[in-house]
C-alpha cells in the first residue's frame, strides 16, 4: 500500500516535471508574434549570425542593436558604396550631384515603392532628412548647416547650404542614411523619439520584409522576400534567392563555431580563431582562398595617451612603434587571417591616397635595436637591467590595456610586451572589463591601450578625424569618439576640416591634404598602426552557393554587420544561388 | 504558529528591503559608463551631437539626478511594477527582457534541480545500503559534482551536436521552425532542451546522491539507530528512518536550490545559446546595463526568499521536532 502510494507520488512528481518543462517551454512568446507553426523550408532560408550581440532592441535604425539587416534589406538608402572599386552605387537616388558649390541635387528614382504600396517620393527624402533637426541625430551637425527649408521639386530634392558644406560628411550620409516611411516616422515629433521610435512592422524600400511570426527577440529575426521589389523590376539588381533570411542573436564565438561545423549557419561573421584551418580542408570558404582569407574592415592601432610621459614626446612613440613585431601578431596571434597595417594606418582601400615617398622617408618598420639606439640618442637613460628610464633617470613602466576576454587582443598584447621589452621599453598588462576599459580609455586614464573605433568608409578623413579631432574634452565623459589618444595638433585638424570642406572634384587637393596628414602621421605617431581587422566572414555550401571570391565578378562584401549592407553586401544577398539551382535540379 | 509566521514575514521583509537596497547600489557601484558603451554603437562623428545624445540617454535613465533621488524613484517604480528600461537593449522594458527569458529558464532548470534531487537522492540512498554500489557509484558521484557545468556542456556539445550531430547545437530551437502548438515544435523545443538539461541533470546528481549517501550513513551511525537494532528491529525499518532525517537537509538544499533556479544556468545557457535569464544577467553585467542586473537579482531575491519560507513551511510539516518545539513555545 505504501509502496503504491509512493509509486503515485513519484508519478505525479514526473508528471508534474514534465508539465511544468512543456509549458514553460511553449511560454516563449516573443515580442507579441502571433503563433503559427509555419516553418522556413531549409533550402530557401539563408541563415546568418555575428552581428546581433544580445537581445533585439528592436526596429530603429537610429539606436544599436537593432535587428540585424534592417538597413539594407528593409530600409535602404539613396546611395550604396563599393569599398572595393571605390565607386557610388546610384540606389534609391537615380543620380545625385553637386550642383552648385553650395548646392547638392539628389533625383529620386520613379517606381520604387514602400511596402505598403505607396510611391517613394523626393518629399520622402525631404522627411528624412529633416529628422536630423533632433539634436539625437548623428546628422544633426550637418543639418545645421542646410538652408530650409529643403526644395522638392517632383523627384528632385535640392540641398542649399548655408556654409561651405561637409563635403565628406555629407556624401557620408547619403550612403548611410536609412529612409524610414513617414507614415511611420511622423511620430517622431521629439529628440527623444528618434531615440525610442520603434514600429512594430516597419515599412521600407528594400527587397524583404519583416516576418513577425519568427520574430523572437532573444533568438532571431525573420526577413520575408516581397513579391516586387523595385531594384528586380527595373533590372537595377537581380531578385536575391533566399526567400527567408534568417539573422541568429550571438551568444559567443565558439557557438557560432559550433553553429557553423554543425551546418546551422549559411553566412557567419564572427571571427573564429584557426578558420584558416577550416578553409584549409575545404569545409568553409572565405572571401579569398588563402592568407588574409578576409577584407579588412578596420586598422588596430596602438592609442598612447600623448598626455603622459614619456608618451608625450615623439621619438619615444616613434621607437615604440619600432620595437612592436606586427608581423608575430599577424603570423602566431591570428594565424595570417589579418593583414600587417601600412604605418599610414590607412585600410588597403584606400591605397590610391597613400604616398610611397611620405612611407618611404617617415614610416616605420620592426627593429627594436635601432628603436633603442634612438632613445638613447635622444637623451634616454637605460638602468641597470638595460631598461629605458626617462631623461630625468624615472623608472619607465607604461600599462597596456584591452578589453577582458578579447582573446586576439590579450595575445597580441602580450607580444607587444614581449617585444617592446626587446628594445629595452617596459610595459606591463591591465585587465580591464570592456565598459571600464572604455571609460578609462575615454577619461585619459590610461597609458596605452589598443582600439579600432574608425572604421571603414568612402574616404580616410573618417580616420584623420578620429585622430586628429579638436579640441580634446577632459571633462564630464571626456572623448566620446575621437582622439583618444589627446593628441593636439592644431595643422593636422586644420587640414582634416579642410579635407571635409573640399570638392569632390578637387582631386588635387585632396590627395595633397591625404599626403599631408599621413606625413603628420608617420612623423609625430600619434597613434601606431598595427593590424588590420578583418570583415569577418565564412561561408557554407551546403545550401547556398555563389558566394562572393576575390577573383571573379563576384567581388562583394559577405557581410551583415551594420553599414555593409548599404556597401556591397545586399549584392551577396543578390548574388547567391541555391544549391539546388546551381546544380540545375 | 501564527506567531512562528508573523515573525518570519518580518524577517523576510527586512532582508528584502535589505538585499534589494543592496541589489540596487551595486551596480551604481561599477567602474564604467553603461551610456557611453551604448553611444559606441551610434557611429557619432561630431562631437556637439555625441553630447546632445549623451544628456538625452542620462535623461532617459534618469541616470543624470542624484543618486539618493535615483535610489528613491526606483522603490517608487518598484512599488507600481516598473522595473525600468534597459540601457544595452534601449527602449527595452526589463519586465519583457525577463518576461522572454523566465519560460526558458524555468523550463530549463525546475526539471533539472527536481529530477536530480530525486534520481541523485535515491542513488545516494543505493550507495549508503550496499558496498559494491558504494564503491562504483560514488567515485562516479564525486567525478560528476566535480565537472565544471561548462566543461561537461561544452563536451556534450562537441560530442552530440558537431560530431555525431544527432542532436541540436545549440539555440531553444531550430533556426527555421515555425513557433505553434504542435507536436513538431514541441518536438524540436525537446530536441534543444535535452543537451542543456543533461549538462546540468548529471553534474548536480552526482552532489546530491554524495549528499544523501554521507547523511545516510551519518544516521545510520546515531544512538537512535543502534538502539533500534539492539531492540531487533529490521535492518530496512532503521534504514527508513536514517532517510527520512537524511532527507530534512536534502529538502533545505532543494528548496533554496529551487529559490535560485531563477538565476539560471549562466555557463550551460551561454554554451547552448540558450536564451534564458542566466544569459541575460551575463549580458548585462558585462555591458553594465544597471537595470537588468536590478531587475533580474530582484527576482533572485524574491525566489530565495519564498524558497526560505517554504522551506520553513515545509519543515513545519515534515519535522516533529520543530512543530513540538513550537507547541512547547506557545505553552512556555
Amino acid at each position: 500500500m505504501v509502496r503504491r502510494r509512493r509509486r503515485r507520488a513519484v508519478g505525479w512528481l514526473l508528471v508534474a516535471v514534465g508539465a511544468v518543462a512543456v509549458i514553460a517551454a511553449f511560454g516563449t512568446g516573443g515580442a507579441g508574434a502571433t503563433w503559427q507553426a509555419k516553418s522556413y523550408p531549409r533550402a530557401q532560408t539563408l541563415i546568418t549570425s555575428g552581428t546581433q550581440w544580445g537581445n533585439i532592441a528592436g526596429m530603429n535604425p537610429y539606436v544599436g542593436n537593432n535587428a540585424a539587416g534592417m538597413i539594407g534589406l528593409v530600409n535602404e538608402t539613396l546611395l550604396r558604396y563599393d569599398p572595393l572599386h571605390n565607386t557610388y552605387i546610384s540606389w534609391l537616388a537615380k543620380s545625385t550631384k553637386w550642383s552648385g558649390p553650395k548646392q547638392y541635387t539628389v533625383v529620386v528614382r520613379s517606381g520604387v515603392k514602400w511596402s505598403d504600396g505607396k510611391a517613394f517620393t523626393g518629399s520622402d527624402v525631404a522627411f528624412n532628412v529633416n529628422l536630423a533637426r533632433f539634436n539625437t541625430s548623428r546628422w544633426n551637425n550637418l543639418y545645421q548647416n542646410l538652408k530650409l527649408p529643403i526644395q522638392v521639386k517632383g523627384n528632385s530634392v535640392i540641398f542649399n547650404f548655408k556654409g561651405t558644406p561637409n563635403y565628406v560628411q555629407w556624401q557620408n550620409m547619403i550612403w548611410n542614411m536609412p529612409m524610414i516611411s513617414p507614415v511611420q516616422g511622423k511620430t517622431i515629433k521629439t529628440a527623444q523619439d528618434l531615440t525610442t521610435y520603434n514600429p512594430h512592422n516597419p515599412i521600407g524600400t528594400g527587397p524583404y520584409k519583416l516576418d513577425t511570426s519568427g520574430y523572437d527577440v532573444t533568438t532571431r529575426v525573420v526577413w520575408a522576400k516581397r513579391d516586387h521589389w523595385w531594384a528586380s523590376d527595373q533590372g537595377v539588381s537581380p531578385a536575391p534567392a533566399p526567400k527567408y533570411i534568417i539573422d541568429l542573436v550571438n551568444t559567443s564565438n565558439t557557438n557560432s563555431l559550433a553553429a557553423v561545423l554543425a551546418g546551422v549557419e549559411d553566412l557567419n561573421n564572427n571571427y573564429l580563431p584557426g578558420v584558416n584551418k577550416l578553409v584549409d580542408s575545404g569545409k568553409v570558404q572565405t572571401f579569398f582562398p588563402r592568407a588574409p582569407y578576409m577584407l579588412s574592415a578596420n586598422t588596430a592601432w596602438l592609442e598612447p595617451n600623448t598626455t603622459r610621459v614619456p608618451l608625450n614626446d615623439p621619438v619615444f612613440r616613434k621607437a615604440l612603434a619600432m620595437s612592436i613585431n606586427i608581423n608575430q601578431i599577424v603570423t602566431d596571434d591570428y594565424q595570417n587571417l589579418v593583414l600587417k597595417a601600412s604605418p599610414t594606418g590607412l585600410l588597403p582601400t584606400w591605397n590610391k591616397y597613400v604616398n610611397s615617398k611620405a612611407v618611404k622617408a617617415y614610416g616605420f618598420k620592426y627593429d627594436p635595436a635601432a628603436a633603442k639606439s634612438m632613445l638613447l640618442k635622444a637623451g634616454y637613460k637605460t638602468d641597470s637591467s638595460g631598461m629605458i628610464e626617462n631623461k630625468d633617470g624615472s623608472k619607465i613602466d607604461l600599462a597596456i590595456s584591452v578589453p577582458q576576454g578579447w582573446s586576439d587582443w590579450e595575445a597580441a598584447r602580450d607580444m607587444i610586451i614581449a617585444s617592446a621589452k626587446q628594445a629595452g621599453i617596459r610595459l606591463h598588462s591591465v585587465v580591464q572589463a570592456y565598459n571600464t576599459w572604455q571609460s578609462d580609455r575615454n577619461t585619459g586614464n590610461f597609458d596605452l591601450v589598443i582600439d579600432n573605433a574608425y572604421q571603414i568608409s568612402d574616404s580616410p578623413w573618417t580616420y584623420w578625424n578620429g585622430i586628429f579631432h579638436l579640441p580634446v574634452i577632459s571633462t564630464g565623459t571626456g572623448q566620446t569618439f575621437a582622439n583618444y589618444e589627446r593628441y593636439s595638433n592644431r595643422t593636422a585638424w586644420n587640414l582634416t576640416q579642410q579635407l571635409d570642406t573640399t570638392s569632390p572634384s578637387d582631386t588635387t587637393t585632396i590627395k595633397s591634404l591625404n599626403t599631408s596628414l599621413q606625413t603628420i602621421l608617420m612623423k609625430d605617431v600619434p597613434m601606431i598602426p598595427l593590424w588590420y581587422n578583418g570583415i569577418w566572414a565564412q561561408m557554407t555550401s551546403k545550401y547556398w552557393t555563389n558566394w562572393p571570391a576575390a577573383v571573379g565578378a563576384r567581388q562583394y562584401i559577405p557581410c551583415m554587420w551594420n553599414g555593409y549592407l548599404q556597401m556591397t553586401g545586399i549584392d551577396t544577398i543578390t548574388h547567391i544561388k541555391s544549391t539546388r539551382q546551381a546544380a540545375g535540379g | 504558529m501564527l506567531r512562528y509566521l508573523l515573525r518570519k514575514l518580518l524577517i523576510y521583509s527586512l532582508t528584502f528591503v535589505v538585499a534589494v537596497t543592496i541589489d540596487w547600489s551595486i551596480p551604481h557601484l561599477m567602474p564604467g559608463n553603461p551610456v557611453l558603451a551604448l553611444m559606441s554603437r551610434i557611429q557619432i562623428q561630431n562631437p556637439q551631437v555625441a553630447q546632445h545624445v549623451y544628456a538625452s540617454y542620462m535623461r532617459s535613465f534618469n541616470l543624470d539626478l542624484p543618486l539618493w533621488k535615483q535610489y528613491y524613484y526606483f522603490w517608487v517604480s518598484l512599488v507600481h511594477g516598473d522595473l525600468g528600461t534597459s540601457i544595452m537593449q534601449f527602449p527595452t522594458p526589463v519586465s519583457s527582457i525577463i518576461l522572454h527569458a523566465i519560460p526558458y529558464t524555468l523550463g530549463l532548470l525546475i526539471p533539472a534541480t527536481l529530477l536530480s534531487w530525486y534520481v541523485g537522492n535515491k542513488l545516494g540512498a543505493l550507495a549508503a545500503r550496499r558496498k559494491v554500489l558504494d564503491n562504483t557509484l560514488l567515485p562516479f558521484g564525486y567525478i560528476l559534482t566535480a565537472t565544471p557545468y561548462m566543461w561537461i556542456a561544452i563536451l556534450m556539445s562537441f560530442l552530440f551536436a558537431v560530431t555525431w550531430q544527432v542532436l541540436p547545437v545549440g539555440y531553444a530551437y531550430d533556426p527555421t521552425a515555425g513557433r505553434g502548438w504542435s507536436l513538431t515544435f514541441g518536438y524540436d523545443l525537446f530536441r534543444h532542451w535535452l543537451l542543456p538539461f543533461l549538462s546540468l541533470f548529471l553534474v548536480a546528481c552526482g552532489g546530491w546522491a554524495i549528499g544523501m549517501r554521507n547523511l545516510i550513513i551519518y544516521e545510520l551511525e546515531a544512538d537512535y539507530a543502534h538502539y533500534l537494532e539492539s531492540l531487533g528491529a529490521p535492518r530496512k525499518l532503521v534504514r527508513k528512518y536514517a532517510f527520512r532525517n537524511a532527507l530534512l537537509p536534502q529538502i533545505t538544499g532543494l528548496a533554496l536550490a529551487l529559490g535560485a533556479v531563477i538565476a539560471g544556468a549562466l555557463v550551460t545557457e551561454i554554451v547552448f545559446s540558450y536564451p534564458g535569464l542566466g544569459y541575460q544577467i551575463y549580458r548585462a553585467i558585462t555591458n553594465e546595463d544597471y537595470f537588468v542586473i536590478q531587475g533580474i537579482f530582484l527576482f533572485i531575491i524574491v525566489g530565495v526568499l519564498i524558497a526560505n519560507f517554504v522551506v520553513d513551511i515545509v519543515y513545519m510539516i515534515v519535522d516533529p521536532r520543530t512543530r513540538i518545539g513550537m507547541q512547547e513555545g506557545g505553552q512556555a
